[in-house]
């Protein structure tokens, strides 16, 4: 059975065709990186899996994504709860102007949950599962702009969590970081993957082979070849994915 | 224009071509050697296996950096971890080939016995298993790999009937056991030069194909 499933999606930002028939499926506690050149159409596919699109005026999708089997584009599904299930994490770590403990409460509160009890134990328990606890419990009431970039995206991390998500979405999430920031990022992918369901969308080719147990590879708003990332990177099926992993064109 | 990347594979693979031809013609040195009077020159058989020596440390080192500051895949990946292997399979032929010239020097009335025990024939299969490895990493041919698991065979076959044949004639004949050693540590140093050549093929095949086919038996491959 699949966590995620997309059914011969299209997308469109107005009269352009950004996605052309994108059926992917991914299945629970699995992590999956999406590659490809710069406009490709992996950040938007990835914008899909929680409707981050619909911000953007003047687009349109077609085809339908499932998420525990469910569809996610039908009109009565409430977006705010799909959001909670499917947490969100960016390039740049984009942390609230707000104490490091009000970056991680705040998104619960904003959810509606008033319990301080409740609030202090999922702080603290994202906190610990981003392996950040450690480094800020004597400063939880100090800003979160304090914090190292590295920190501040664990930071995002833990808030996302905060809310229990069952996906969690990375767009480039260490793009902007360090290498040892990096490598704390990665090694939590590796253990969140034991709860979540994780999509990630990176330029970093042996990022994408280290953390993922599937690789996708989209070129100009197709999906080339999807496989096990064992797989694509020692002997993928089709020449386009080849040249590219291997730095030949993109 | 060709990226860094693609210009040190090049510089790779041409160190390949003349770390294999260099074995091919070591080889030829050593059939010679076992063949006719007189011996080849040991002062040129001992400077090629120097190169060879040299060349195979440079492998390992050309293999290293790319491995360090390229992270490469797939093709590329595979090109390189055949390359370090190939590059250890030619350095034993190298050294196959000095023993053969050594022991060749051991072996009295050596005519009479290569003539009796056909030994020409098979000393010539070797030779043609060795060109034949470094064509296949040249043009890459599944064929060539196929021609050269079939040879080894025959060359297996004929090593081991040939030692068949001369452990008898020892038996009868005790003047004929110095010699007749010797050319069993020849004919076992030539049928190991073979199995380093299939090795080399399988190689090659894991480089074209992605599929490790070593340890497989010959009637499998058929």
């Amino acid at each position: 059975m699949h966590k995620i499933e997309s059914r011969n999606v299209d997308f469109f930002y107005g009269e352009t065709q950004a996605l052309h028939d994108i059926s992917l499926s991914m299945k629970e506690n699995t992590v999956t990186a999406l590659i490809g050149p710069s406009g490709c159409g992996k950040s938007t596919y990835l914008r899909l899996l929680n409707r981050m699109n619909d911000l953007i005026d003047n687009t349109r999708m077609e085809g339908s994504i499932l998420i525990d089997q469910k569809d996610i584009y039908l009109k009565n599904t409430n977006v705010d709860d799909l959001r909670k299930n499917v947490g969100m994490v960016f390039q740049k770590p984009n942390p609230f102007p707000k104490t490091i403990y009000e970056n991680v409460a705040y998104g619960l509160r904003v959810n509606g949950i008033e319990d301080k009890k409740i609030i202090e134990e999922r702080v603290v328990t994202s906190i610990e599962q981003v392996a950040l606890w450690d480094e800020v419990k004597d400063k939880l009431k100090k800003s979160a702009f304090e914090l190292s970039g590295g920190q501040q995206q664990r930071l995002c991390i833990a808030r996302a969590l905060a809310i229990q998500p069952s996906v969690l979405l990375m767009d480039e999430p260490t793009s902007a970081l360090d290498p040892i920031s990096t490598s704390k990022i990665e090694e939590l992918i590796h253990e969140l993957k034991n709860q979540y369901t994780i999509v990630i969308v990176t330029h970093n080719m042996q990022q994408a082979a280290r953390v993922s147990d599937n690789t996708a590879f989209f070129y100009m708003g197709k999906l080339i070849e999807y496989d096990k990332t064992k797989t694509i990177f020692t002997k993928p099926a089709i020449k386009q994915t080849e040249d590219y992993i291997t730095g030949r064109f993109g | 224009m060709a990226s860094h990347f693609e210009i040190e594979l090049e510089k790779l693979k041409n160190v390949i071509i003349k770390i294999g031809n260099l074995a091919e013609s070591q080889l030829s040195e050593a059939v010679k050697a076992l063949l006719s009077e007189p011996m080849a020159e040991k002062k040129e058989v001992k400077k090629t296996e120097e190169k060879i020596d040299k060349l195979d440390v440079k492998i390992d080192e050309i293999c290293q950096t790319i491995f360090a500051l390229q992270q490469p895949v797939a093709s590329d990946l595979r090109f390189i971890m055949a390359s370090m292997q190939i590059s250890n399979e030619i350095e034993r032929i190298g050294d196959l080939a000095m023993s053969v010239i050594k022991n060749s020097k051991n072996i009295k009335d050596k005519h009479d016995l290569i003539i009796k025990f056909n030994v020409s024939e098979l000393a010539k299969q070797v030779e043609q298993i060795t060109v034949k490895m470094n064509q296949c990493f040249l043009d890459r041919s599944e064929t060539t790999i196929g021609e050269i698991f079939v040879l080894n065979n025959s060359i297996k076959k004929g090593t081991d009937d040939t030692i068949h044949n001369l452990m008898n004639e020892m038996k009868s004949n005790s003047k004929a056991v110095v010699s007749g050693m010797n050319l069993v540590m020849v004919l076992k140093h030539l049928e190991r030069i073979s199995e380093h050549c299939t090795n080399i093929a399988e190689h090659v095949h894991f480089m074209i194909k992605a599929k490790i086919i070593k340890h497989e038996k010959f009637d499998d491959r058929q």
